[in-house]
């Protein structure tokens, strides 16, 4: 294992300037965001806890372009790849569900095989947990595993260095100079940091009465007529920042600039809370009520991911929690629905 | 397959060829491709108007003709209300065919009952071509098509040839009738008994307004079709076509690639097919 010193990690993201846009985490009061990498500055925080926003911006734009008008390029094919660095594990996990939609299926997405292929993630431990964190209980840990180019886990003086791909390896390589062995302390250093954040997301989960993923099969199909829906409903705006948050959230709608000269296609998030989201231009619409588009939203996440890909489309990264005006909390949804449906 | 790996958002310019008055409310666009696409029955395109917008559209043309294509549209939102303002010359935008279409195969050696019901006509005019195509494939054809008043009958002529053809037994009604209609009158529900055909080993494929959808499919259970052998064209709100979009999900499907055709068992399950 490898070892890189927060000066030397300076030097590491200044190389990378010249390949990439660089992103890195940086603190504003008590919420964090990326922000293009510049210069070293005191606001950069590697570790702590996820950003506001979630990975999926730099993978699936909130806004692009996807076609102009009848020409056969492709918009953008020749922007500079991403690197985000200081990626949680609970994004990580978004990412696979975007994988599954964008990439593992019949047909491939160019726009984000492409950013798939050319960015380069540099995931990082979390070092701390905030009360909205509940990770553990969908089977992710608040540290990577999987899904990384290059891994960061925050010990004295610096940082203990994993790589998860060949294109992290190749990085490591081309800057070989920069790395040094890992010694056995801070190995050992990193673990009981890893165990020590794992237990603040633990009791976050006791202390909160979050159910495990394990209890989750079945529940909004057993729960499909239940009061649950209609109450929790009541105080949602239709605002739709839980979608937009979101790391698994993937809807999108495809939306003509309205100019006749330059015709443009463009791809922008959407939001299944929104009443139109699945109305047809004959008038029908499968879910007219709030309440149904909530299940709805919760169908998709417990009932159709984990039958067409295997996993819940949940990370447990809280951030929806957060982001609800009306402070609708997904945690206290699944308590309900796994209590009313044992 | 389709016809832009590289950008599946991306239209295909198209010059609009020919339009056709069905019905006041009904216009057939015939309209040609830069680039050539097929389609099989039952797939759908999505249509652009430049500046407008885009909706999916199932063409009502033979499937093998790649010279031209045709849709026929109601006008019942704001790009189908531009569709109607098109004229010959115009440009506009195809994508796709998406989706999985109608499996011809499954049908040979059977009886086969369409039901068609309002503007549901137009995909499956095209069915009807390549049902005719491969006609001595199948026992025997039955066609029973419904709309709202004898006016809002599309491709008249075209049903009234349809209606000599020895493959195929045809009755159409209408819900309301008006002076010089000699056909039925009632719902198409009404016209599905006593066919004489051997309903449990039938095919029956039903295409219209979602309320006629429900309905006819009760009446065909009733019957005593299989569950497996109604196939049923579901309009539902398809955007991206390629299943990544969100917009056309019935329960673990997306009506853009999975369907838009399902067969009755395939969804029954799931909640709101009919809205």
């Amino acid at each position: 294992m490898d070892f890189i010193s927060n000066s030397n990690l300076t030097k590491l993201l200044n190389s990378l300037k010249r390949d990439y846009k660089v992103y890195v985490p940086v603190k504003k009061g008590e919420q964090r965001f990326y922000k293009r990498y510049i210069d070293p500055s005191d606001d950069i925080v590697i570790g702590e806890v996820r950003p506001f926003e979630p990975l999926k911006a730099f993978f699936m734009k909130a806004r692009e372009r996807v076609a102009d008008g009848f020409k056969p390029d492709v918009p953008g094919a020749d922007a500079k790849p991403f690197a985000i660095v200081g990626v949680k594990a609970c994004d990580l996990k978004g990412l696979k569900v975007q994988d599954h939609v964008f990439l593992d299926n019949d047909y491939n997405d160019p726009f984000y095989a492409k950013l798939r292929e050319e960015n380069l993630i540099i995931a990082t431990d979390c070092t701390t947990a905030i009360d909205t964190c509940f990770c553990l209980a969908l089977g992710v840990s608040p540290y990577p595993k999987e899904n990384f180019d290059i891994n960061l886990s925050q010990v004295d003086g610096g940082f203990i260095v994993e790589t998860g791909s060949k294109k992290g390896e190749d990085v490591v390589n081309k800057n070989a100079n920069i790395f040094q062995d890992a010694r056995k302390e801070l190995v050992s250093e990193r673990d009981n940091l890893r165990e020590q954040v794992s237990k603040q997301v633990q009791d976050n989960i006791k202390n909160n009465n979050v159910p495990n993923e394990n209890a989750f099969e079945g529940i909004v199909k057993k729960n499909f007529q239940a009061n649950i829906w209609e109450d929790e409903a009541k105080a949602c705006v239709e605002c739709g920042a839980c979608n937009t948050v979101c790391p698994t959230c993937h809807c999108f709608l495809l939306y003509d600039q309205k100019d006749n000269d330059k015709m443009a296609r463009l791809r922008i998030w959407d939001s299944c809370m929104i009443k139109d989201f699945a109305r047809v231009a004959g008038g029908a619409n499968p879910r007219p009520y709030l309440w149904e588009r909530l299940r709805n939203r919760f169908d998709k996440k417990f009932d159709f991911f984990p039958k067409v890909a295997g996993f819940y489309a949940c990370t447990g990264c809280g951030r929806c929690i957060s982001a609800c005006p009306g402070k609708i909390d997904i945690r206290k949804v699944l308590g309900k629905l796994v209590k009313n449906a044992s | 397959m389709h016809h832009n790996k590289n950008n599946p958002y991306r239209p295909v310019e198209a010059e609009v060829i020919e339009v056709i008055a069905e019905t006041p409310t009904i216009k057939t666009i015939r309209f040609k491709p830069k680039e050539p696409i097929g389609f099989k029955t039952g797939q759908f395109v999505e249509i652009t108007i430049p500046g407008v917008g885009e909706a999916p559209f199932t063409p009502s043309s033979k499937p093998h003709v790649t010279e031209y294509m045709e849709i026929s549209v109601m006008k019942v939102g704001k790009v189908t209300e531009k569709i109607h303002e098109l004229k010959k010359g115009d440009i506009i935008g195809v994508r796709g065919p998406f989706g999985t279409g109608y499996p011809l195969d499954d049908f040979k050696g059977k009886e086969v009952l369409v039901v068609g019901g309002g503007c549901g006509f137009a995909p499956i005019r095209s069915l009807m071509y390549s049902l005719f195509e491969r006609s001595s494939e199948f026992k025997q054809l039955f066609f029973r098509g419904g709309c709202k008043t004898p006016k809002e009958l599309v491709y008249k002529d075209e049903t009234k040839e349809w209606a000599k053809r020895e493959d195929l037994n045809l009755k159409l009604t209408v819900d309301k009738g008006e002076k010089g209609w000699k056909g039925n009158v009632g719902l198409v529900t009404t016209i599905l008994d006593g066919l004489g055909m051997d309903y449990k080993e039938s095919i029956a494929v039903v295409c219209g307004p979602p309320i006629m959808m429900k309905f006819a499919t009760l009446k065909l259970l009733d019957l005593g079709f299989k569950e497996s052998n109604i196939y049923l064209s579901m309009e539902k709100n398809m955007s991206c076509g390629i299943g990544k979009c969100g917009h056309c999900r019935i329960g673990t499907y997306y009506a853009c690639k999975d369907g838009p055709v399902f067969t009755y068992d395939k969804i029954k399950a799931f909640a709101n097919i009919w809205d």
